[in-house]
C-alpha cells in the first residue's frame, strides 16, 4: 500500500504516536539504567530521539530542556556530512561538533540508521553529556582561548560497523579522555539505547507496514504545529524586546551585552538575536543550536504542555542568530561557557514578555548553568579522575507564588550529586550543602534561595569554576528586588579569598572552595509581601529578622513568633 | 476438625473488602461494604462482622486477619502527618529543602518542589561527622544535640527523624542521638534512619525516615483503634498487614516501620497472581490488574515479584523520563515494581485541540463515574464504549446493581468525539477501546520488554474490575501466549492478602570491589541481620523451623551509580560464590541491558536480606467437572463488535456460575459474572480449569 491510498484514521494515528513516543521513551531508559556516570544516571543529563528518513525531529525523550531543539539541529547535519549513503544496517556515527549544529564538546551524540526490509526508515539518536572529554582542565570545562583547548571534537565518525565496536576509533576517542572507563561504559549504554530504539520501530513498522507509519508521521508533524499555531495565535500578538548582561567573559571584566526580541505573528514566533555582542575568545559563546534550545525552551513554557516536540513544532520557531556572535560563535571560538549565555538568553526574553503576560513570566531566575568540575591524581588508587556537577539557585517569584529555593531554572533540570556518593566515589569532602540565607530578591512574591556546597581536598587538584551572576543578580520584577548575587570563595573560614566566576585554580591539600549561587529576583514591591508570609521566613531562618524589618517593613516578635501588627503598619507607613 | 479461617480486609477508596478464606475447605468468599473515609477503622469493624456473620463463622474461629490499607499513604497525600523534627549533621540541615534541586515538570513556569515534612526551623543541623568508611571525624556533639531535643519538646513534636552522614556504615551516632533524645524527651517517637533504610544517598535515606516518623503515630493509633475493637468482639487472630513489597508484617512492626506499607494496596493483587500463577504451575506471570481510574501492571519471574528501590509517594501515577521526577517523596524501602497508568473504566475519552481522539489520564472515577452509570457523568469514558460495543451487559452490572444506559452512552460518544472526528459512533467507540488498548499494551511492555524480559514466556494473569473484557486483546498484541482470569477478578486483590509469607527486609550498605571483598565482613553483616530477623519473627510467633532466608547483594561496574540485585543463595561467599555471584551479575546486566563487560571490575554496594516466615497457603478451591453441555451455562446471544469481524456479531454469553471444570468456550464468546465481564476474541477458546479459572490461548 503506497502512501496516497492510505485514509487518515485517527484511531491509528494515536496508537501510532503513543508507540513512536514509548520507543525514544525506552532508549532514555536504557541509557539511564546501563550508563556509567552519575552525570548520566543520576543527573539525567541525556536525550534520545527518533528522526524519519527525511531528517525531521518525530519524537524525542528528554530530561533536560537545554536538548530541546540540540539534536533536531544536530543530527540532520551530521548525517547528511558522513553521507546518508556510508550508513547501513548495523551502524552508528558518534559525533560532537560544535559547529555542526553541536553544544558543548561533553555532549556526543551517536546516530544509528533504522532499517526495515533492507530499506532506511529513519534514524535514532542518543545524545549523553560525558564527564570528561579531554581538553585543559579536568571535565573539560574552564576559560580557553580556542575550541581545540576544550576537548576532543569529533567529527561525525563510525563507532559500530555493522554492529561492531570500530576500536581504532574507540581507542583514539577514549585516549583523549581522563575518565576513560566511565566514558567506555557510557559509549556502551548509548549503544544500547539505540538498539533498543531500533528494535522498538522495526517491530511497529512489521505490524503495521512501513508506508502507513510513514504516512503517520507526516500526520504527527502536521498535527503537531497546527496545534502549536493555534496557542500561539492565542498569545499576545506583536513584538517584544529586552536586553541584559552577562558579567564577563572570563577574560576581561567587560560584560557581555544580550539583546533579544520576540515577534509573535500569524507564521509563528521569531526570535531576533541581532545585536548581541560579537562573540569572544573567552568562554561566554553559544553555538547556534545552544541558542535555539533556549528559544525553543521560551516558546514550550507558554503552551499546552500536552504539544508534543517534534519537527512540526520547530517549524514554528524561527530565529535570527548572527553568525560571530556570542549567540552564534564561528570557529574557532571557545563554546564551553555557551550555557551560561543560553540560560540567560530565556530570562531575557521571559522577561520581555513580562509587560504583557505579567501573570505567566517569573522574575529573573538562576539562569545560569552554574558548573564546576575538579580533578587530579585520586590519592586512594594512584588513578585520574574527573567530577562535574551544576548548581541550582534561587527561582524568581511569580505572580501569585515565591521562587522556589534551591531549583535548576530554564533548559537545566539535572539532579544534584548526592553528598554520599560523591564521598565514596571521590576524594573530596563535602563542607555544607545548604541554603543561602537572606539571598532571595525580596518581593510580594521573595525570589527563591541560592545554594552552596564547600568542597574540601587533601590532595592537590585542579578546580574550575564556569559560572556568572557574581556582579549582578536575576531581576526583579514590577518593584521586586533583584536576587543577591553569586559567590565564589577559597578557604572562607581562613583568609578567604574571592574566585572569579569563569576560573580554573590550582588548589593545595586542605584548601575548600564554596560555591554559593543566588537568589532568584523578587515580584512586586516587598512591602506588599504578606506579614505572615515574612514571619514564617524569619522563623525558618530564611531571612533575619532586620530584613524583615529593613526591607519588608514587618516586624516580628521572636517571643511569640507573631507578627507585631501595630509595629508593622507603622513601619509601612512610614515608607510609603 | 475444628474450623479455622482467614480474613483480608482491603480498604480502597470507595469499597471496604473483606475476604474470607475457610482453610479446611479452600472455600472463598467475599463482601464489601462501604468504606468510611473519617475513620476507616469503622468500615474496618463493620466489613468484618457482616462477613462472620453471612459466614457464620464465630470470632475465635478466626486465626489469622491480613489488612491491606492506603491509611499511610493518604497521611502523606493529605499532608495529615505528625508534627516531626529532623536532625542531621551540621552543615545539612537543608537536605529536605534542596531535595534534588530539580523542578518537577519542565516546562510549567508555576511548578512547586514538594513542601518538606518538616519545617525548616524543626530542622537541626548537630556537629558530628564521618569519613565514607564510617570513621568518625567529629564526634557527636551532645550538648548541641540535647539543646535541639529540649527544643523539639518545647514546640509539641510528635515525632523526631534522625539522619547523619554515613550513618548507613557506622550508626553509633545516630543511635546516641536516638538515647539522648529519649532521654531528654521522653516522649517522642524515635525514628533512626540506620534502622529505617540504612543505604547510601543521603537525601533518599533522609526522606524515607522523615516519611517513617511522620506516619509513626497516625499509623499507630489506627492499628491500636482497629486491634481494640477486634479483641473487643472476641477476634483472638495474628493480625498482620500488607506492606508494599507483597510480604506481611505484624501490626506492632507496621507501627514501627509504616514506611514499609505506603503501598500496601496494590501489593496484594501482584502477590494474588503469583499465587495463582505458581498454583498453576507458571510461576512466571504477568500482572494485570485494571479497575476504575487507574491500570496497574507487574512482573512476577520464577514465582517472585519484580521490586523497585526508587519510589516517590505523595505523587499521581508516573510515566515517561523526568516527567514527573521529584514531584513527591521518595522512599528507599522495597517496593513492588509495578507501572500504573491512568486508563481504567472511567477514563475519559477527549478530542485535543489538535483534532486527535484521546483516552485518559482523566478520570471519571466512580463518581459521577461512566455516562452509563446515569449518575450525572457526561464525559464519555473506556466503560461507556465497551458498553455500546455490546462487551457488557447493561443489565448484569455488578450482578445487576445497576442498570447501564446504553444510549446515554452512544449519545455521549456521539456528541463529544465521534462528532468532532467525523466518525461513526461504533467506529468511535472500537477506537477509544484500541487507544486505551495501546496505552495498557505500552504498560505491559514497559513491565516486561523493557526490563529484558521476553513476554512469550510468561502468562498474563488479568484481574480488577475491567481486566477480563481487555486481557485477550491485550495479549494478543503483546504475544503473551497465555492469559489466566482467575474467578471473582474484582476481588483478586482481596485474595492476595490471605496468601503470602510473613516478611522483614533489611539492608546494610557495603561497597567494596568482588574481587576485594571481605568475606569475614559479609558474613557477619549477614549474620547481623538474620538475628535480627529471627528475633522480629520469634517475636511475631513464628518457629524457628518454618523461618527462611533470602540473601541479596546489589552490584554494578565499579563507576556505575545504578545497581541490579543479584541473589546470594545462603548468604554464602566462597571462592566459588564469589565466581557464581559474578557470572550472574554479568549475565543479568546483558539481559537488563542488551551487553555486558566481562574485563570491567563489579562491586558490591548494598547487602540484602529477606527475613520470611512461613505461613500455610490456602487450598483452590476445585470446582465440579460435571460434564453438562455447555449451552446449559449460555445465558443468550448478543450483539457484540469485533473489529476481526468487522462489525458485530451474534455472540454468545455464558454465565461463569454455571461453567464446568473441562469446559472450553470458542471466541467469540462472553463469560459474565457478578463483578467483571470476560472478553473471548474470534480465533481464541477459553478453557475451564478444575479450579473455575478461564484459562484463554489462540485455538490451534
Amino acid at each position: 500500500m503506497s502512501s496516497s491510498e492510505i485514509k487518515f484514521d485517527p484511531i491509528q494515528f494515536e496508537v501510532i504516536r503513543n508507540v513512536l513516543l514509548e520507543a525514544t521513551e525506552e532508549m532514555t531508559v536504557a541509557l539511564r539504567r546501563s550508563a556509567y556516570s552519575t552525570n548520566i544516571k543520576t543527573r539525567a543529563d541525556f536525550s534520545c530521539a527518533f528522526f524519519d528518513r527525511e531528517l525531521q525531529a518525530v519524537a524525542q525523550a528528554f530530561a533536560q530542556p537545554s536538548h530541546l531543539g540540540s539534536l533536531a539541529e544536530f543530527v540532520p547535519r551530521a548525517i547528511r556530512e558522513y553521507g546518508v549513503e556510508n550508513l547501513g544496517p548495523g551502524d552508528a556515527i558518534l559525533s560532537n561538533h560544535p559547529y555542526l549544529g553541536g553544544v558543548h564538546l561533553n555532549d556526543i551524540t551517536l546516530m544509528s540508521p533504522v532499517y526495515h526490509q533492507d530499506e532506511l526508515f529513519g534514524y535514532v539518536a542518543s545524545l549523553a553529556h560525558h564527564v570528561d572529554v579531554g581538553g585543559g582542565a579536568p571535565a573539560s570545562i574552564g576559560a580557553f582561548r580556542e575550541v581545540f583547548q576544550e576537548g576532543i571534537i569529533i567529527p561525525p565518525v563510525k563507532l559500530v560497523d555493522h554492529g561492531e565496536i570500530v576500536d581504532d576509533v574507540f581507542r583514539l576517542v577514549l585516549e583523549q579522555i581522563r575518565s576513560k572507563r566511565e566514558t567506555a561504559g557510557d559509549f556502551r549504554a548509548q549503544i544500547a539505547a539505540n538498539n533498543t530504539g531500533i528494535r522498538r520501530i522495526v517491530s511497529l513498522l512489521d505490524q503495521k507496514g512501513a508506508d502507513t507509519v510513514a504516512y503517520y508521521i507526516n500526520e504527527l508533524l502536521d498535527y503537531t504545529e497546527r496545534r502549536t499555531r493555534a496557542e500561539i495565535a492565542a498569545l499576545p500578538q506583536g513584538s517584544f524586546s529586552a536586553d541584559g548582561y552577562v558579567d564577563n567573559d572570563g577574560f576581561t571584566d567587560k560584560p557581555v551585552y544580550l539583546a533579544g526580541k520576540m515577534v509573535i505573528d500569524a507564521d509563528g514566533v521569531l526570535f531576533d538575536l541581532t545585536g548581541c555582542d560579537p562573540q569572544r575568545r573567552a568562554p561566554v559563546n553559544s553555538t547556534h543550536a545552544q541558542t535555539f534550545a533556549a528559544c525553543a525552551y521560551v516558546l514550550k513554557a507558554l503552551i499546552d504542555p500536552d504539544i508534543p516536540v517534534n519537527a512540526g513544532f520547530y517549524r514554528l520557531v524561527r530565529m535570527i542568530a548572527p553568525s560571530g556572535t556570542v549567540v552564534n560563535c564561528a570557529p574557532p571560538g571557545p563554546v564551553v561557557g555557551g550555557w551560561e549565555t543560553q540560560m540567560r538568553v530565556s530570562d531575557i526574553l521571559l522577561k520581555a514578555l513580562a509587560v504583557v503576560l505579567p501573570e505567566r513570566v517569573p522574575a529573573g531566575t538562576k539562569a545560569m548553568m552554574a558548573q564546576l568540575g575538579f580533578g587530579g591524581t585520586d590519592p586512594r588508587s594512584g588513578e585520574l579522575y574527573a567530577y562535574y556537577e551544576t548548581m541550582a539557585g534561587g527561582y524568581g517569584g511569580r505572580a501569585t507564588s515565591d521562587g522556589p529555593d534551591a531549583v535548576q531554572a530554564h533548559s537545566q533540570n539535572t539532579e544534584n550529586a548526592p553528598v554520599e556518593e560523591t564521598e565514596i566515589n571521590y576524594p573530596v569532602r563535602i563542607l555544607r550543602y545548604e541554603l543561602v540565607e537572606n539571598s532571595e530578591g525580596a518581593g510580594e512574591y521573595r525570589g527563591g534561595l541560592g545554594l552552596r556546597r564547600d568542597y574540601l581536598f587533601d590532595h592537590e587538584v585542579s578546580f574550575t569554576i564556569l559560572a556568572d551572576r557574581d556582579r549582578w543578580g536575576p531581576e526583579g520584577l514590577f518593584g521586586g528586588e533583584d536576587g543577591e548575587v553569586a559567590r565564589y570563595v577559597l578557604n572562607p573560614d581562613a583568609e578567604a579569598a574571592k574566585l572569579g566566576s569563569k576560573v580554573t585554580v590550582h588548589l593545595e591539600p586542605g584548601d575548600v572552595v564554596s560555591y554559593r549561587t543566588c537568589g532568584g529576583g523578587g515580584y512586586n514591591p516587598p512591602g506588599e509581601r504578606h506579614p505572615q508570609a515574612v514571619l514564617r521566613d524569619v522563623r525558618d531562618g530564611k531571612i533575619s529578622l532586620e530584613r524583615a524589618r529593613d526591607t519588608y517593613r514587618v516586624a516580628i516578635n521572636t517571643n511569640t513568633w507573631t507578627v507585631d501588627m501595630e509595629e508593622t503598619a507603622k513601619l509601612r507607613q512610614n515608607n510609603d | 476438625m475444628t474450623s479455622r479461617y482467614r480474613l483480608g480486609i482491603d480498604i480502597g477508596g470507595t469499597f471496604t473488602d473483606a475476604t474470607l478464606i475457610d482453610e479446611n475447605t479452600g472455600e472463598i468468599r467475599i463482601g464489601k461494604v462501604p468504606s468510611t473515609p473519617e475513620d476507616p477503622s469503622i468500615g474496618f469493624t463493620n466489613a468484618t462482622d457482616r462477613m462472620l456473620l453471612e459466614a457464620s463463622v464465630a470470632p475465635d474461629e478466626v486465626e489469622y486477619l491480613v489488612h491491606g490499607t492506603t491509611v499511610a499513604t493518604n497521611a502523606i497525600i493529605e499532608k495529615k502527618v505528625a508534627p516531626t523534627g529532623f536532625i542531621t549533621t551540621d552543615g545539612f540541615r537543608d537536605l529536605l529543602e534542596i531535595q534534588r534541586q530539580i523542578r518537577p515538570t519542565l516546562y510549567d513556569l508555576h511548578f512547586e518542589k514538594p513542601r518538606p515534612l518538616a519545617p525548616r526551623y524543626l530542622c537541626f543541623g548537630i556537629p558530628e561527622r564521618l569519613d565514607a568508611q564510617g570513621n568518625v571525624l567529629t564526634p557527636l556533639d551532645e550538648d548541641a544535640l540535647a539543646d535541639a531535643a529540649q527544643q523539639l519538646k518545647h514546640e509539641n513534636m510528635t515525632a523526631v527523624a534522625v539522619c547523619f552522614l554515613h550513618s548507613y556504615i557506622n550508626p553509633a551516632h545516630e543511635k546516641r542521638a536516638g538515647d539522648i533524645l529519649r532521654e531528654v524527651f521522653p516522649g517522642a517517637i524515635v525514628s533512626l534512619s540506620s534502622e529505617v533504610a540504612p543505604e547510601f544517598r543521603e537525601y533518599f535515606r533522609a526522606s524515607t525516615t522523615v516519611i517513617n516518623a511522620c506516619i509513626r503515630p497516625i499509623v499507630a493509633n489506627y492499628l491500636r483503634r482497629i486491634e481494640d475493637r477486634l479483641r473487643e468482639k472476641g477476634i483472638s487472630a495474628a493480625l498482620l498487614v500488607m506492606q508494599s513489597s507483597g510480604g506481611v508484617f505484624t501490626f506492632a512492626s507496621a507501627s514501627e516501620k509504616p514506611v514499609f506499607m505506603v503501598e500496601s494496596g496494590p501489593a496484594a493483587g501482584v502477590i494474588a497472581a503469583t499465587y495463582l500463577g505458581t498454583a498453576l504451575g507458571n510461576p512466571d506471570v504477568i500482572s494485570f490488574d485494571m479497575g476504575g481510574t487507574t491500570a496497574k501492571a507487574g512482573l512476577i519471574q520464577h514465582g517472585t515479584p519484580r521490586v523497585t528501590k526508587e519510589y516517590e509517594v505523595g505523587t499521581a501515577a508516573q510515566s515517561g523520563v523526568g516527567a514527573s521526577r521529584g514531584a513527591g517523596y521518595p522512599i528507599r524501602t522495597p517496593v513492588l515494581d509495578l507501572v500504573e497508568i491512568g486508563a481504567g473504566g472511567g477514563s475519559i475519552a477527549w478530542v485535543d485541540s489538535g483534532g486527535i481522539l484521546r483516552v485518559g489520564p482523566q478520570s471519571a472515577g466512580a463518581d459521577p463515574g461512566p455516562v452509563c452509570y446515569g449518575k450525572g457523568g457526561v464525559e464519555p469514558t473506556i466503560t461507556d464504549a465497551n458498553l455500546v460495543l455490546g462487551r457488557l451487559n447493561p443489565s448484569y452490572f455488578l450482578g445487576g446493581e445497576i442498570e447501564l444506559e446504553v444510549e446515554a452512552a452512544r449519545d455521549a460518544i456521539r456528541e463529544k468525539c465521534a462528532k468532532p472526528l467525523g466518525m461513526g459512533v461504533v467506529e468511535t467507540a472500537h477506537g477509544i477501546v484500541e487507544i486505551a488498548n495501546t496505552a495498557m499494551t505500552n504498560a505491559l511492555r514497559l513491565v516486561s520488554v523493557q526490563r529484558g524480559y521476553d513476554p512469550r514466556d510468561f502468562v498474563l494473569v488479568a484481574f480488577g474490575g475491567a481486566g477480563p473484557v481487555h486481557a485477550n486483546r491485550l495479549a494478543i498484541e503483546v504475544q503473551i501466549p497465555k492469559t489466566i482470569i482467575p474467578m471473582s477478578p474484582g476481588t483478586t486483590s482481596a485474595m492476595g492478602l490471605l496468601v503470602t509469607d510473613l516478611k522483614h527486609d533489611y539492608s546494610r550498605t557495603l561497597i567494596q570491589r568482588v574481587d576485594q571483598v571481605d568475606t569475614g565482613m559479609v558474613a557477619n553483616i549477614y549474620r547481623e541481620l538474620e538475628a535480627d530477623g529471627r528475633a522480629s519473627l520469634e517475636r511475631e510467633g513464628m518457629n524457628p523451623s518454618d523461618i527462611s532466608f533470602l540473601h541479596q547483594v546489589d552490584m554494578r561496574y565499579v563507576g556505575q551509580s545504578y545497581e541490579l540485585t543479584i541473589p546470594l543463595p545462603g548468604g554464602k561467599l566462597g571462592a566459588a560464590e564469589i565466581e557464581d555471584v559474578h557470572s550472574r551479575f554479568h549475565s543479568e546486566h546483558h539481559r537488563a541491558y542488551g551487553y555486558s563487560a566481562s574485563a570491567e571490575p563489579v562491586e558490591f554496594v548494598n547487602l540484602r536480606l529477606s527475613a520470611i516466615g512461613k505461613i500455610n497457603k490456602p487450598h483452590l478451591r476445585q470446582i465440579d467437572a460435571d460434564n453438562s453441555p455447555l449451552s446449559a451455562a449460555q445465558k443468550v446471544v448478543r450483539s457484540v463488535y469485533f473489529a476481526e469481524c468487522q462489525g458485530y456479531v451474534e455472540c454468545p454469553i455464558y454465565d461463569r456460575y454455571r461453567l464446568s471444570a473441562g469446559a472450553v468456550l470458542e471466541g467469540p464468546a462472553i463469560v459474565e459474572e457478578l463483578d467483571a465481564t470476560t472478553l473471548i476474541h474470534p480465533g481464541y477458546h477459553a478453557l475451564v480449569d478444575g479450579f473455575g479459572n478461564l484459562i484463554l490461548t489462540k485455538t490451534p
